[in-house]
């Protein structure tokens, strides 16, 4: 989601990106996910025509699913921390 | 070098996708397979040169039809299929239960039988079920052909004589009967009451008890469709 907080992306953009964080490793799993995410409101889509090929599906965060990111951001963060602490932890002792 | 065999595997694949997806709301299977239409055309815009190789690849790094299905599936569900008749989970008694409950007061054994093959009860009811209804009618005359004699003999002790004055009514006159006794004759009386109904008892309270389970598992089902 954070991937197109900025800016609408179609999803074989989507997974170029998270092909090379290294996330994604059976793409085909985003459209279910993409789908999922569309059915709850938290994106939205867009056909837009493609200079070489077929309209393309954009997808776009919704005002929901930019709340749901930024809750996820901060639970994440706290969690991450969490974490950090206790392998900190770990190597002390 | 090209790829010979390009739309062989894509339908293939697109194929075994749709089979693999026959149980979800066709919105659902038709918007993943359309995707997957569209990401396989972009992949091949991609690729510099094509074969059959990498078409191959293409397929793989989409994953297993099946595992992408799953993935759908993890989720429930528009809310029109949730109204759809054949909710999984949600078992309709009938005759199988109908029988049971008529049986198990007359031809236990049966009663019995089609109570533990009905999925309506659980566990818990089939064994109430199996044990207050006591064998039915016939159970109960072996065991009180077996056990009857020896109330008779706890409540015989009195002795009593009749009379009848001359108005006609009879007056019944017990000597030396002991309270214990009383007490044994009015047990021995309510015990065989309470024998007497408790096949129907049991079968009214398997009744119940089938409504119970059928409402608890319509409710489970809706749990799983909300929650899933």
């Amino acid at each position: 989601m954070a991937l197109i907080r900025e800016t609408p992306r179609y999803a074989y953009e989507l997974i170029e990106a998270l092909g090379k964080t290294g996330l994604l490793t059976t793409e085909g799993t985003l459209y279910p996910l993409l789908s999922r995410l569309r059915r709850d409101g938290l994106v939205k889509t867009e056909w837009r025509e493609s200079t070489d090929g077929p309209p393309r599906r954009y997808y776009e965060l919704t005002a929901e699913g930019r709340r749901a990111l930024t809750a996820f951001k901060n639970e994440w963060t706290s969690f991450r921390g969490a974490v950090d602490g206790i392998l900190q932890e770990g190597t002390k002792s | 070098m090209t790829a010979l065999h390009a739309d062989q595997l894509i339908d293939g694949y697109l194929a075994r996708l749709r089979v693999a997806a026959a149980d979800l709301p066709s919105s659902v299977r038709e918007e993943l397979i359309d995707d997957m239409r569209a990401h396989i055309a972009e992949a091949r815009a991609r690729e510099p040169e094509e074969t059959d190789a990498t078409i191959l690849n293409i397929l793989d790094r989409l994953g297993d039809p099946e595992m992408l299905v799953a993935e759908a599936r993890q989720r429930p569900a528009p809310v029109p299929s949730r109204q759809s008749s054949a909710w999984p989970g949600l078992y309709q008694s009938g005759i199988l239960e109908i029988g049971a409950l008529v049986l198990l007061p007359f031809l236990w054994v049966i009663g019995v039988i089609l109570l533990w093959v009905s999925p309506a009860w659980k566990t818990r009811d089939k064994v109430i079920g199996s044990i207050f209804s006591l064998g039915g009618y016939p159970g109960i005359f072996i065991i009180g052909g077996a056990f009857g004699h020896r109330l008779i003999g706890v409540t015989s002790g009195g002795s009593c004589t009749s009379s009848t004055d001359s108005a006609g009514n009879v007056t019944q006159a017990c000597t030396s009967m002991p309270a214990w006794e009383v007490i044994g004759l009015i047990l021995s009386v309510a015990l065989v009451v309470i024998v007497w109904l408790l096949p129907v008892i049991t079968s009214v309270y398997l009744a119940l008890r089938l409504r119970g389970g059928r409402r608890a598992q319509g409710a489970i089902a809706l749990t799983e469709a909300g929650s899933t």
